[in-house]
This record gives C-alpha cells, sequence and structure tokens, in this order.
C-alpha cells in the first residue's frame, strides 16, 4: 500500500465515522419528533377527560345520559346524533310506533342524544353543540318538542350546521324562554353531551341511530322494536 | 459500499453509463426515492390530518375493531393521528427516512392486520384509515379488499423507501454532505442506487 492510499483509507475512515455519527443524531432526532407528537395526543386526550359533568333535569332513573318518557316495563333505549340522517329516517319511519307503545305504557322510552358525527360540521362540532342544546331544552321541559325540531331542522352532513343564534331561536319556536338563550350561550351541557356520547360507546354503540330493547341491541326499524318489546313483555 | 471508500471519490463519482440498464438506474433511482418519499408523505400527513380534529371519534374508530378496552383505544387514537402527523412531516424533510420508513411499514403492517381482523370477524366497519369510519349503517356494505388493495400499495412505497432510502432534497444529505440535487457534473452519490448505508460492509472495507 503506498503512503497516498494509507492517507486515503484514513480519510474514508474517519469520514465514514462522521456520517455514523450524523445518522445517528438524524435518527435521535427523528424519535424525538415521534415522541414528542405521541406526547402531545395523549396529553391532548388526558386532558379533555369528563370529570365534572352538568346534567339536565328529568334524566332517567340511575341512567342520567338519557331523558326517559312513559312509564312502561320494558325499557327502549334511543340513542340518536342530530347530524345523521339515518337517525332522521329511523325517527320518521318509527317515531308513530314508539309513542303509541308509550302511550300504551308499555314501554319507557328513554333518548339519548349523542355527538359522534362531531368532524362533519366543518369543525363547529353540531352535533355536540345540538346535543347540549338539548340538554338545555329538558331544563326548559321541551325535551320532546326540541327533538322533534332538530330533526325537521337537521343540516346536511358536511356542512357548519346551524349556528348557536338559530339554535336558541327554534327554541323560542317551541316555548322555550331566555333561560334557554343563557343555557346555550353558557355551553352548558357540553360536557354532559360528551358524558352521553362516552358512556353509549362503553356499552358498545358505535353507529347512529342505536336501539336496545331491555339493553339488547335490536335493528333500528319500528318492525324489530315492536317485536323486541311483544318479547319481552 | 460509500462514494468515500470508492478510490475514484477522490477526482469525483464516474458518471453513470446512460446506456446501460444499471446506469439508467442509478440515475433515476434518486428521482424515484423523492416521488415515493412525498407520496408517503401526502398519504400520512392526509390520514393523521383528517383525524386530528375529532380525538374522539378517532378513539372510537379504533374501538369500532373490537381489539382493546374503551380507554385504551382512546388514547391510541388520539395518539395516533398525531404521530401520523409526524412520520408526515419526516418523509417531507427526509430526515432518517430509512427509520421513519420502517415505521411506516410497520404501522402500514399493523393496520392491515386490524383489516384482517375486521374482515375475518365478520365485524361491518369502515376501516376508518382517512377519517370517517366506524361502524357502518345498515345496508353500507364494508370495502375491506379496496383497503387493503391501497394499503398494499402503501407497503410497496414504504417498502422502497426501506431499500432506497437515499434521494435528492433530503434533510438526511445535508447532514451527510452529500448534494441535493444533480448540479452539472454531480451524479447521483455511489452507494445510493444500491442503498449501501450498511456499517458491516463498511467495515468489511476498512478491514481488506
Amino acid at each position: 500500500m503506498s503512503k497516498r492510499s494509507a492517507g486515503q483509507a484514513m480519510a474514508a475512515t474517519l469520514a465514514a465515522e462522521k456520517r455514523r455519527q450524523r445518522t445517528f443524531w438524524a435518527s435521535l432526532i427523528a424519535v424525538a419528533v415521534l415522541l414528542v407528537a405521541g406526547i402531545v395526543g395523549y396529553g391532548v386526550y388526558a386532558s379533555n377527560k369528563v370529570d365534572e359533568v352538568n346534567v339536565p333535569k328529568g334524566t332517567a332513573q340511575g341512567d342520567d345520559t338519557g331523558i326517559p318518557r312513559g312509564s312502561g316495563k320494558v325499557k327502549v333505549d334511543v340513542y340518536v346524533d342530530f347530524m345523521c340522517p339515518a337517525c332522521r329516517q329511523f325517527e320518521a319511519e318509527a317515531k308513530a310506533t314508539l309513542n303509541k307503545l308509550v302511550d300504551e305504557k308499555k314501554i319507557t322510552l328513554v333518548t339519548h342524544p349523542v355527538a359522534i358525527l362531531d368532524h362533519a360540521s366543518k369543525g363547529t362540532e353540531y352535533s355536540t353543540r345540538a346535543s347540549a342544546a338539548l340538554g338545555c331544552a329538558a331544563d326548559g321541559g321541551k325535551f320532546v318538542e326540541y327533538t322533534d325540531v332538530l330533526f325537521a331542522r337537521q343540516p346536511e352532513e358536511l356542512t357548519p350546521g346551524l349556528p348557536n343564534d338559530t339554535l336558541a331561536e327554534l327554541g323560542r319556536g317551541v316555548g322555550l324562554g331566555p333561560d334557554f338563550t343563557t343555557c346555550i350561550e353558557s355551553k352548558r351541557y357540553r360536557g354532559w353531551a360528551r358524558h352521553v356520547t362516552e358512556t353509549a360507546s362503553r356499552r358498545g354503540l358505535q353507529s347512529t341511530p342505536h336501539v336496545t330493547v331491555n339493553d339488547k341491541k335490536v335493528e333500528s326499524n319500528s318492525a324489530a322494536i315492536t317485536a323486541a318489546v311483544a318479547a319481552s313483555q | 459500499m460509500t462514494d468515500h471508500e470508492r478510490p475514484t471519490s477522490v477526482t469525483g463519482t464516474p458518471a453513470p453509463d446512460r446506456a446501460s440498464a444499471a446506469g439508467r438506474w442509478r440515475l433515476a433511482q434518486p428521482w424515484l426515492t423523492v416521488l415515493v418519499r412525498l407520496g408517503l408523505t401526502a398519504v400520512w400527513l392526509v390520514a393523521g390530518g383528517a383525524k386530528v380534529g375529532d380525538l374522539d371519534h378517532s378513539g372510537r374508530v379504533v374501538h369500532a375493531y373490537q381489539l382493546m378496552p374503551y380507554d385504551v383505544a382512546m388514547a391510541v387514537g388520539a395518539v395516533l393521528p398525531f404521530v401520523e402527523l409526524g412520520v408526515g412531516l419526516l418523509l417531507l424533510a427526509g430526515l432518517a427516512t430509512r427509520l421513519t420508513a420502517a415505521l411506516s411499514t410497520a404501522m402500514l403492517l399493523a393496520f392491515v392486520g386490524g383489516i384482517i381482523w375486521a374482515w375475518s370477524k365478520g365485524l361491518t366497519i369502515d376501516c376508518g384509515c382517512f377519517g370517517g369510519g366506524g361502524e357502518l349503517a345498515a345496508g353500507q356494505s364494508p370495502s375491506y379488499l379496496a383497503d387493503l388493495l391501497r394499503d398494499a400499495g402503501f407497503l410497496a412505497m414504504s417498502a422502497f423507501l426501506l431499500r432506497w432510502p437515499r434521494g435528492w432534497l433530503a434533510a438526511d444529505n445535508w447532514l451527510r454532505g452529500d448534494p441535493q440535487l444533480p448540479t452539472g457534473a454531480a451524479v447521483p452519490p455511489a452507494g445510493w442506487a444500491d442503498s449501501d448505508d450498511d456499517p458491516h460492509r463498511t467495515s468489511r472495507q476498512e478491514n481488506r
């Protein structure tokens, strides 16, 4: 080996060492970036946990996530999201049947306003706002009326939905007073909306509408509900 | 083998022979790497960006796979979009490309596993890969096959980057003193096309 090539070999070794070091630092930076990303995600998750929740008036006994109607023995739980078109269709199709079962004192109908479609309202979280507004309406004793209005005025998915002013105005239309507007503006029941959604998810809700008869999932149509109720009598 | 170890590297790497297949590949590979890198960048940024606005939903989608308890699923669902965005940004920068490509491959394999699991269990869910997702409404059928084919494409891209991580326009080049673009006589540094950053080979070289 000549002197020159020995020198070259030395330089190559040094260069290779430098490259290894730099590769190491690059890897370290990359790992740090990913760790920070993960920690941010976990931090957001941890800080978003619901601890204390305001609960509207008139929630079901032993279940503060739904508003009951009727006094029948069989419990029918209906989970709806006001941004969900299938929920509106369900409501239109099954409403008369459910009302009849309530009137005949066969069922207790518990309605849970969940918010699983917040990503479908261009960042305005319409599902949560509608659910929280319904909590306000429950305080004013207009849960049923306001539910009907929210379905009647359901916005298209992937639009911002109704602004809070409109939600308040719709409340006035069914006889809710200034307290209702204040309740919406103070976001009093946003935590409740989240609590309702979380509880429903823990119970196995993955899509809306979601209907259970005595806590067993049934298809969300009047025929299936009627059959399940009859079987539970 | 790296350019510094080739005897010719002192006077510059020899220009690839454009006529030969190997030469053409050596010229094309750094551009292909850039293309694949940017393609995967888009995949991860879009996937993460679609989920990051509604972390609760992301958690519920993870929960829908019925692979983990609710609380774990919610935490995973919250962390995942941020990691996806991180992978996207690292690929965009071209920093630690091979390591990032390895993570990208691992994550895609996990997703593929999840979809196969959901399919085999007969769950009717949308994979939620790019937002959306969760259990499907009645009447909607899942598109597992299409999801798997798409993920296979992304896996192929990740594997390409794993094999050929070095290309133009990357932070890795800046860190390691390689050119960012083929200007003038500069050609793809030796070793890129055969992706030889393997330290074992380097040491073999030194022992010679």
